[in-house]
């Protein structure tokens, strides 16, 4: 008998019976895993009467290990940067108060952080203690509760509240709603637009007197003289380098679909005609957008494209760093946050960043109202006490003076204004002196702080993309286009009292 | 020596009375349930569940972007749907995408089978057919993600070759009338394997004997093919016709990488759409209605794969 059985060890039945249990037991292992808390936070008892909101005050952390889990953007490498750094945070931290803690990197790209982050914040998770936030996601983010207000930081940190260079600052990165004072956000790293040149180029004296002899007028070869232009003065300039049969052109500007791409380099190009993309005061888009003179701005935005590469329309930031340290353009429209990337070891000493181009505006005045890049931090209003301290000690240690100055020397920009009038900063790189022009009252401006913003700027760049592409050759139809939907969506959400004209709902980009 | 066997265990009446209670469960009903447990567990949890919030939150004005709790709309969602050019443009395109799509891929991968099939003995045929398959398994991502380096104006293979053949380039991505095209035939060369794989899989079908009696009779290539071969293959690659049908309404990632559903909307397909109200916009009451709809037609898919396996069983008398 016992023979018989043995001969067959592993019956069909005991193996079902084997994988049934295995199942039952992988399902009730997944059930208890789903149950448990994210990142098992331990609650820590708090100091006796400290906020968690003031950071570590005491010994209350001492002795503790735990993970900081930071939100970044991908490909964004300012927002690289606070992880590059972050084990001499470790360090600080582990010798005055006594914890260790580590760092957990979770990146997408610019359009994708978001819906990253947000279903967690959703769900009250601590998923991501700190997030590198977009400055248009304010609104996503504080209306709902899930960030951390920080004026009640600084309330009871009050050397966090720096002076910052320019309102632009505080009204880009922290303010919320707008005009409202009330801050949500920590300026991680303010960016604004510039216009990379190829410096060796307009330094040659060949080229020189080519451009003389083509143009009648001398060729602009310093950061004065480019400082000065207006965007129609640039054509010449763009239309003397582009040289499709050498496969090499004038300039490139961000026309992609991708995110804000195209939004962010066509809105200096509104701003010049002394209009807007809306009124905040009344929530309407309608008229504001949609005007004769933004549409012939359009236009004239897209008529740039002679000068460009082939597959303009699909230009993103990553695609100016390409062209530009490739040696296939003169020039590139880009963020100066980028700087560091767009001087390639070939290009040392051969590359000058001076501010956008300026714009003739209605009342004469010569003048650029650049669009605002750079982001804040954010912090997660559902983070334990041990993580909120850790936070809060994070940014205490991040606005360090020599914190700050490493951040910079490695490609950083500050925003406050001992780091932007340090003495050098100017001089510091290539294109901090245009950083700093950019970032000076009224020269650049945010838009939409506005929880709908994923939805709004959704439909502007898919019509802008249209235009771009020539899906559409009427500037005037694709701005109706943009204006009957936005306008739809912000009295959808009881931001205006308007409904949108039906004839605008009924255009199509077919 | 006496053996136990499993088939006989009524036998014995000392083993019946030691029988274990587990055997017992074992030979009830509820044996089978109890396997089929753990699986019906993950389906109710992560299908039906799921399915049947998705269509309640059809019915409801939620955003994740908002602290408001959802509001009951009604029908409003379908309403608005229905009154969405813009969504009908999407059906349009996904429409014309999934004709073409699944017409070309079936066109060349019958042919292409038919080509295999009759070349058994051509040397290198199973490296061949191997080859042939690797656009079939590769993720959409990446295929997304090179073919977009292949048709890039500046460095691409693709505009190197034209180049050097018309000395033109053209920006198959963003120009409008490429585009499409340049995503549909991207989709063509990942998807005609299947179809290629589904003719074989038809050819293999029938009958050996039947072919011989073909033969035997001198039956041209035409009645063998429309006799023979047809009768016998057509409800395989009718089913892979449906499955590429299915599959093909629902692309999103190819389109994703490789244009982002642009140039403008060129190449915007309706489930793309649907990823944007749902992970961008994080509309979740508008992008369930909309799911719903797609899944209505999903099912009417599924119901047409249904009839023709109906079809055969009819046919075959089974």
């Amino acid at each position: 008998m016992s023979e018989t059985i043995s001969s067959q060890p592993f019956s069909r039945r005991s193996l079902l019976k084997g994988m049934a249990a295995f199942s039952a037991a992988a399902v009730a292992a997944n059930a208890l895993a789903a149950c448990a808390p994210s990142g098992a936070p331990t609650a820590a008892p708090a100091a006796e009467g400290a906020s968690p909101l003031q950071g570590t005050v005491g010994d209350e952390m001492r002795g503790k290990s735990l993970e900081l889990s930071l939100a970044v953007i991908a490909g964004w490498p300012p927002s690289q940067l606070p992880i590059e750094m972050f084990p001499s945070f470790a360090a600080a931290v582990k010798e005055k108060y006594g914890y260790d803690v580590t760092v957990r990197k979770t990146e997408a790209p610019f359009a994708a952080l978001f819906q990253r982050v947000a279903p967690t914040l959703a769900a009250k998770s601590q998923e991501f203690n700190l997030i590198v936030s977009d400055s248009q996601w304010l609104g996503a983010l504080a209306e709902p509760g899930w960030i951390i207000k920080a004026d009640d930081v600084y309330a009871v940190n009050p050397e966090l509240d720096l002076e910052p260079f320019s309102s632009l600052v505080v009204n880009t990165y922290q303010v919320y709603p707008d005009g409202s004072g009330q801050r949500w956000g920590f300026p991680q790293m303010p960016d604004t637009q510039g216009l990379f040149i190829r410096k060796d180029l307009v330094e040659d004296p060949a080229e020189q007197a080519a451009f003389e002899a083509k143009y009648g007028t001398k060729l602009p070869s310093t950061y004065d003289e480019f400082a000065e232009l207006t965007i129609q003065e640039y054509e010449p300039i763009f239309e003397f380098f582009n040289r499709p049969d050498q496969e090499f052109y004038g300039t490139a500007a961000q026309y992609s679909k991708e995110y804000d791409f195209f939004s962010c380099a066509y809105h200096p190009y509104v701003y010049a005609t002394g209009g807007d993309i809306w009124d905040p005061a009344t929530g309407n888009v309608v008229d504001v957008l949609n005007t004769d003179a933004n549409a012939a701005q359009l236009e004239y935005f897209r008529s740039l494209t002679k000068y460009m590469p082939p597959g303009y329309s699909d230009f993103t930031i990553g695609s100016m760093i390409d062209l530009f340290t490739q040696g296939k353009v003169f020039s590139a429209f880009n963020w100066l946050a980028v700087g560091l990337f767009m001087i390639s070891p070939e290009l040392e000493g051969k590359v000058m960043a001076v501010p956008h181009p300026k714009f003739i505006f209605p009342d004469g005045e010569k003048k650029v109202i650049g669009a605002m890049g750079g982001q804040p931090w954010v912090i997660n209003a559902f983070n334990d006490d041990d993580h909120m301290r850790v936070c809060i000690d994070f940014l205490k240690w991040w606005y360090q003076d020599d914190t700050q100055a490493e951040f910079v020397s490695k490609g950083g920009l500050p925003w406050s204004k001992k780091g932007v009038e340090a003495e050098g900063f100017e001089e510091s790189k290539p294109y901090t002196r245009a950083f700093k022009y950019m970032l000076e009252e009224g020269r650049s401006r945010d838009f939409w702080h506005l929880p709908e913003y994923a939805e709004l700027l959704a439909v502007q760049q898919e019509a802008y993309s249209a235009f771009a592409s020539g899906q559409v050759n009427d500037p005037k139809r694709v701005l109706d286009y943009i204006a009957g939907r936005q306008q739809q969506i912000l009295f959808d959400k009881g931001r205006t009292q308007t409904a949108p004209p039906a004839e605008l709902l009924e255009l199509t980009l077919s | 020596m006496r053996s136990v066997h499993p088939a006989q265990p009524s036998a014995d009446p000392m083993l019946l009375a030691r029988r274990s209670p587990l055997r017992t469960f074992e030979e009830s009903r509820f044996f089978s349930l109890t396997l089929l447990l753990p699986i019906l567990i993950f389906f109710v949890a992560l299908n039906v569940i799921p399915t049947l919030w998705m269509i309640g939150m059809s019915f409801y004005n939620y955003s994740l972007m908002s602290a408001a709790p959802p509001t009951f709309l009604g029908a409003d969602n379908f309403v608005k749907i229905y009154n969405d050019s813009d969504l009908w443009s999407a059906f349009g395109r996904t429409f014309v995408f999934v004709v073409l799509a699944v017409g070309l891929e079936t066109t060349l991968g019958v042919l292409l089978g038919f080509l295999f099939w009759g070349s058994s003995n051509m040397p290198g045929r199973r490296l061949a057919l191997t080859l042939l398959f690797v656009p079939m398994v590769v993720t959409p991502v990446a295929s997304g993600l090179f073919w977009r380096l292949i048709y890039e104006p500046t460095f691409g293979v693709a505009n190197y070759l034209l180049q050097q053949i018309s000395g033109q380039k053209i920006d198959f991505l963003t120009n409008i009338d490429w585009a499409f095209g340049a995503v549909l035939f991207v989709d063509i060369w990942m998807w005609t394997p299947f179809m290629i794989l589904m003719t074989l899989a038809a050819l293999g079908s029938v009958p050996k004997a039947e072919l011989e009696a073909a033969e035997v009779d001198r039956l041209t290539a035409w009645q063998r093919l429309w006799h023979v071969i047809w009768p016998h293959g057509k409800f395989i690659l009718m089913l892979g016709i449906l499955l590429r049908t299915i599959d093909a309404y629902k692309t999103t990632d190819l389109v994703f990488l490789m244009t982002n559903g642009g140039p403008g909307n060129i190449t915007e397909l309706i489930a793309l759409k649907l990823y944007r109200y749902a992970f961008a916009s994080l509309n979740i009451g508008f992008s369930s209605a909309l799911a719903v709809i797609l899944l209505l037609i999903a099912i009417a898919f599924t119901s047409i794969y249904l009839w023709v396996l109906h079809l055969r069983r009819y046919r075959e008398g089974v």
